[in-house]
C-alpha cells in the first residue's frame, strides 16, 4: 500500500510538469499578449505598453517566463493576475470554494436521484416507468445546460420562489448566521438542479445498463436458488458488482468540478471560477489561467489515486500489486 | 410471500428517489429566507448592473471602463463636463481664469474641501496628482492627454487654494482633460508614492474603507463578481438650489452580472432600477412599460463609430519588390467609392439592429453637437451606379460573377472583424453579399479581438476590417487615429512622412485644431477632417446605434444622455 502510494505520488509531478508546460506553451503561442488590447486605446501610448510588458515580465523568452512561474509556485505563489493585479490565490480561492460547492451539490444530487432510478427500471424492464423515465433521460441528456438555466431563470422571474440568479441575496452581509446559510442554499437549488439534471441522465442510463448485464450473471442465479430474498440479491450481489465504474466516475469527476459549471455560473450569475477562468483564457491572462490549470490537473491526479484505492476497498479481485503495474 | 415480497420492493425502489426529492423540496422551501422585501424607495438606494468586475480601485492606473465607472463617484474633478451643454462647469474648482494669452489658467478650489478621512483637500494634492501620472514609472493613461507636444504641463501651487497651470502654447482641449482628471489624495497615498508602491496601491483587494475619495458617494463593501455597495458621502461639497445635501440617494449598489439576459431579467423583476436596453429590448420594454412601471426612452444617437476600413500599409503589400494588386485597388478613389455604394445602410439597421440605428456619414458622431459635421451627404446604396464607378475605372467582369482589375487580377480580398460581435458578423455577411453581386469575392472571417489587434497593430496582414471606436467629446483625443503618424492610423500607421496630400492636409487641421480655445472657433477645422475622410474613405463609415435607457417611474430626476447622466447628485426615489 505505502509503496503504491508513493509510485503514483511520483508519477505525479512529471505529469503536472507536463501538462503545465503544454499549457504555457500553447498560452504563448496565440498571437499578442494581455496587454494587445490595450494598443487601441488611444490614450494609452505604446510607451505605457511597453512598461507595462517589462512590469508584468511579458517581454522575457518563453523557458525564463515558465521557470519564474514553476519556481513562484514551489514556494507556493501562484503569481499576479495580469488583468486585476492582485494574487492569483486571492483571486480563485474564494471563487473555487463556490463551484466546488455547486459542482459538488449537483454530483450528489445527480447520485442520488440517478442509482436508486437506474435500479428501479433496470429491476423492472420494459415496464412503462422504464419507457417514461428512459425517455426523459434522453431527454435531459439532450436539453443543453445553459438553456434549462436561462429557463430555470424564467421559471424564478415568473414564480418568484427563487432569486433570479446570483450567489447570495444583497443584503447577505446583514444576516444572522443561520439566514446566511439559508439564503445561500435558497440561491444553489436552481443551479444544482440545472447541474444535476445534466449529469442525471448518463448516470441513470448507465446504471440500468449495469444492473441488466449483471442481473442474468450466475452468481446471481446461485445466489436467489440459494433462497435468498430478492431484496438482498439486488443489493448485496447485483448492485454491489454493478458499482465498480461509477467508483472510477466518482474520481474523474473530482477533476471536474472546477470546470465544469462555467456556463451555468455565467447565466446565473454565481460568484465561481467558470466565467473569470474564460475570461482569463481569451485574455491572455497567462498566470490567472496557469494557476487554475495547476488547481484543476492537481484535482483531476488525486481524484484518481483516490478512486483506485477506493476501487480495491469495493472490489476484493482488484489489488494493490496490479494496480501498482498501470 | 413472493408477491408480497415484489410490491414490497417495488415499492422500495421507486419511493427512494420521490421521498428524496419531497425532502429537498421540504427544505429548500425552508431555505426561503422570510424577510421584507428589500425597499429601495424607502431606503434611497439605487441598484444598478454591470457586466463586469473592476479591474483596480486605483484611479491613476484605471484602463478599464468597468472600473472608471465603479470608482466615478468617489474621486472628483477640478472641473466638471456637463452632458447636456458638453461646456466645462465648476467641480472642485469653484471657479477659474484664463489668462489672456490663453496659456495659464488659474483654479481656485473651494475652501473646506474634505477627504472622507476628514482631511482637508487643498492645491497640494492637485500637484502631487500632476507629479504622480508624469512619473513614467507609473504606466497610465491619462499622461498623453496632459502633454502638448510632448511637453509636461507646469503646475504651481499659489496657496492652500489656488493652482496655475502653463502650457507652452494655446493648448485648446486642457479644460476637458483636466475634467478627466481625477485628484487623490497626497496624505494618503504620498508616502507610499515615495517608497515606490503607487502601482500596487488601491488593488481591487483593498479594503473599501481604505479607499480615500472626496466624491459623492464612498464605496462600503466589493464582493467580486457579485455586488459593488457604496454609501452617500455626508460631507460632499456640492449643494441643491435649496441649500440642501446632494447626492440625494443614500446609497448605491451595482450588481455585477456577467450575462446581459440575465441582466435583463433582473430589471424585469425589479432587483435592479435603471438599465441600458439593447435594440432587441426595447419593443418589448416598451409593450411592457405600464405593466411593469418603468420609462423607456430614447437618449441619443451613439457616440462611436463603426466603420469599414482597407489596408493601405505598403508594408503588407510590397515584398521583395514586388507589390500586390490590392494596393492599387484599397488607394483607389472609385474602388472606395464603389465600396462605399455597396453598403446597404439600411439593411443593416433593419436586421442587425432591429431598425434601432441610422446611417452614419461623418466620423464624429451628431450626439457631439458642436463639432459633428452635418453638411455631409451620404453615399446612396446603389449597386448600379457601384457598378459603374468600377467600370470607369478598368474593373470589368471577365465572366460571370468575376471582376478583376484592368492588369486581369480578380478582385478578391480578406474581410474580418471581432468574433465575440455578431451585429458586426451580420454586417460583415451583408457586405460580402452585396459585394458577390458586383463580381467581387469576400472571404469574412471573424477573428479573436487578440488577434485582430495584433494584426492591426504589429503584423499589419489585413485586407478589409470592420471595427468600432468609441467617442469622447474632445475632438483631439481621436488624434492619433487620424494623424499620419499616429500607432493607431490604422489604415497605414507610424508614417515618417504623410503619404498622401489629404493626410498631411489632416494633419496640419488636427494641429491648428487644438490652437484656438473657443469650442465654436475650432470646430471648422474637425469638419474639414470630418469632410476630407468622407471624400477619401480611408474609413467608411457604416451606421450609430440609436440608444435607449430604461429607469423605475418610481425615480426622479433620472436623466440619462448617451455621455452619461445629467445632474446625477439630484437622483432620487419619490416619496411613498
Amino acid at each position: 500500500m505505502g509503496r503504491f502510494l508513493v509510485r503514483r505520488l511520483l508519477n505525479m509531478i512529471p505529469l503536472i510538469i507536463g501538462i503545465t508546460f503544454l499549457s504555457f506553451l500553447v498560452m504563448s503561442l496565440v498571437p499578442g499578449n494581455f496587454l494587445s488590447t490595450l494598443k487601441l486605446n488611444p490614450r494609452i501610448s505604446p510607451q505605457v505598453i511597453k512598461q507595462m510588458e517589462a512590469q508584468f515580465g511579458l517581454n522575457q523568452p518563453l523557458m525564463v517566463r515558465y521557470l519564474k512561474w514553476l519556481w513562484s509556485v514551489l514556494h507556493l505563489n501562484l503569481g499576479i493576475s495580469l488583468a486585476y493585479r492582485v494574487s492569483v490565490t486571492s483571486l480563485i480561492g474564494s471563487r473555487a470554494v463556490n463551484t466546488i460547492i455547486l459542482s459538488a451539490c449537483a454530483m450528489v444530487f445527480a447520485w442520488i436521484v440517478a442509482i436508486p432510478i437506474g435500479i428501479a427500471v433496470a429491476v423492472n424492464q420494459n415496464s412503462i416507468a422504464d419507457r417514461v423515465l428512459s425517455f426523459l433521460a434522453f431527454f435531459g441528456m439532450s436539453v443543453p445546460n445553459f438553456f434549462l438555466a436561462f429557463l430555470m431563470m424564467w421559471l424564478a422571474l415568473q414564480t418568484g420562489w427563487f432569486p433570479i440568479g446570483g450567489t447570495y441575496s444583497v443584503d447577505y452581509n446583514t444576516l444572522a448566521f443561520w439566514s446566511k446559510i439559508a439564503d445561500r442554499i435558497n440561491h444553489l437549488i436552481l443551479p444544482v438542479f440545472v447541474l444535476g439534471t445534466a449529469g442525471m441522465a448518463g448516470l441513470m442510463r448507465l446504471m440500468r445498463s449495469q444492473i441488466l448485464e449483471i442481473k442474468n450473471a450466475e452468481f446471481v442465479r446461485t445466489a436467489r436458488a440459494k433462497g435468498l430474498s430478492e431484496r438482498i440479491v439486488i443489493y448485496k450481489h447485483v448492485l454491489r458488482n454493478a458499482l465498480n465504474p461509477f467508483v472510477t466516475m466518482a474520481g474523474y469527476s473530482l477533476g471536474d468540478l472546477l470546470g465544469g459549471a462555467a456556463l451555468v455560473e455565467a447565466v446565473m450569475n454565481l460568484q465561481g471560477l467558470g466565467l473569470l477562468l474564460l475570461d482569463a483564457v481569451r485574455q491572455l491572462d497567462i498566470y490567472l489561467v496557469m494557476g487554475s490549470v495547476l488547481v484543476g490537473t492537481i484535482l483531476l491526479l488525486v481524484g484518481n489515486l483516490l478512486a483506485d484505492m477506493a476501487l480495491v476497498a469495493v472490489d476484493p479481485r482488484v489489488d494493490f500489486s496490479s494496480a501498482a503495474q498501470q | 410471500m413472493k408477491v408480497n415480497h415484489r410490491v414490497n420492493r417495488k415499492f422500495h425502489a421507486k419511493a427512494f428517489p420521490i421521498a428524496i426529492a419531497i425532502a429537498a423540496l421540504a427544505f429548500a422551501g425552508g431555505c426561503r429566507v422570510n424577510r421584507p422585501k428589500i425597499n429601495h424607495a424607502r431606503e434611497q438606494i439605487l441598484y444598478d448592473a454591470s457586466p463586469a468586475d473592476p479591474r483596480t480601485f486605483n484611479p491613476i492606473l484605471v484602463t478599464d471602463a468597468t472600473s472608471g465607472t465603479m470608482i466615478g463617484d468617489i474621486f472628483d474633478t477640478l472641473i466638471r463636463v456637463n452632458v447636456k451643454t458638453l461646456l466645462p462647469e465648476p467641480g472642485l474648482a469653484e471657479s477659474w481664469d484664463i489668462s489672456p494669452d490663453q496659456k495659464t489658467i488659474t483654479f481656485h478650489l473651494r475652501h473646506s474641501l474634505r477627504w472622507f478621512d476628514g482631511a482637508p483637500l487643498d492645491a497640494h494634492d492637485v500637484a502631487f496628482t500632476m507629479k504622480v501620472i508624469y512619473d513614467p514609472k507609473i504606466p497610465n493613461s491619462i499622461r498623453p492627454s496632459l502633454l502638448v507636444d510632448g511637453h509636461e504641463i507646469d503646475t504651481q501651487v499659489l496657496d492652500d487654494y489656488t493652482v496655475k497651470v502653463s502650457v507652452p502654447r494655446v493648448f485648446a482641449p486642457l479644460l476637458y482633460e483636466i475634467a478627466g482628471l481625477p485628484i487623490i489624495p497626497e496624505h494618503v497615498l504620498g508616502a507610499l508614492y515615495a517608497a515606490g508602491k503607487f502601482n500596487q496601491t488601491w488593488g481591487i483587494n483593498t479594503p473599501p474603507a481604505k479607499l480615500i475619495g472626496d466624491g459623492a458617494f464612498m464605496m462600503t463593501n466589493y464582493v467580486q463578481s457579485q455586488l459593488v455597495q457604496y454609501r452617500r458621502n455626508p460631507t460632499f461639497w456640492m449643494k441643491d438650489e435649496h441649500g440642501g445635501e446632494l447626492p440625494r440617494l443614500h446609497g448605491r449598489i451595482i450588481m455585477i452580472v456577467q450575462d446581459q439576459n440575465a441582466d435583463y431579467l433582473k430589471f424585469l423583476s425589479g432587483q435592479t432600477d435603471v438599465y441600458a436596453p439593447r435594440p432587441k429590448d426595447v419593443i418589448d420594454l416598451k409593450d411592457k412599460a405600464a405593466a411593469l412601471h418603468i420609462q423607456v426612452h430614447k437618449i441619443g444617437i451613439d457616440t462611436g463609430e463603426l466603420f469599414f476600413s482597407f489596408n493601405r500599409n505598403p508594408k503588407h503589400f510590397v515584398h521583395n519588390g514586388v507589390t500586390d494588386p490590392k494596393l492599387a485597388w484599397f488607394t483607389d478613389p472609385n474602388f472606395l467609392h464603389a465600396i462605399a455604394h455597396s453598403i446597404d445602410k439600411q439593411g443593416i439597421i433593419n436586421l442587425c439592429f432591429h431598425g434601432l440605428a441610422v446611417p452614419a456619414v461623418a466620423e464624429i458622431s451628431p450626439a457631439n453637437k458642436i463639432f459633428h459635421n452635418p453638411n455631409l451627404t451620404d453615399y446612396d446604396y446603389d449597386l448600379k451606379e457601384a457598378a459603374r464607378l468600377l467600370e470607369a475605372r478598368g474593373y470589368h467582369l471577365i465572366r460571370p460573377g468575376v471582376r478583376a482589375d484592368r492588369h486581369g487580377n480578380p478582385l478578391i480580398f480578406n474581410l474580418t472583424t471581432n468574433a465575440d460581435s455578431t451585429e458586426r458578423q451580420q454586417m460583415c455577411a451583408i457586405l460580402k453579399q452585396d459585394l458577390a453581386t458586383l463580381g467581387i469575392q469576400v472571404n469574412f472571417r471573424p477573428l479573436d479581438f487578440q488577434t485582430l489587434v495584433e494584426k492591426l497593430d504589429s503584423t499589419f496582414d489585413w485586407d478589409c476590417i470592420l471595427m468600432g471606436f468609441t467617442g469622447g467629446f474632445e475632438p483631439n483625443d481621436g488624434a492619433d487615429f487620424l494623424r499620419s503618424s499616429g500607432n493607431l492610423h490604422i489604415w497605414y500607421p507610424d508614417q515618417k512622412t504623410p503619404a498622401t496630400p489629404w493626410e498631411a492636409e489632416i494633419d496640419s487641421l488636427l494641429d491648428q485644431g487644438t490652437t484656438v480655445m473657443n469650442p465654436l472657433q475650432r470646430a471648422p477645422y474637425y469638419w474639414k477632417i470630418q469632410q476630407i475622410l468622407h471624400d477619401q474613405l480611408p474609413i467608411i463609415e457604416t451606421v450609430r446605434q440609436t440608444r435607449y435607457a430604461a429607469w423605475k417611474d418610481s425615480l426622479e430626476n433620472y436623466q440619462p444622455t448617451v455621455w452619461g447622466l445629467y445632474k446625477p447628485e439630484w437622483i432620487q426615489f419619490k416619496a411613498n
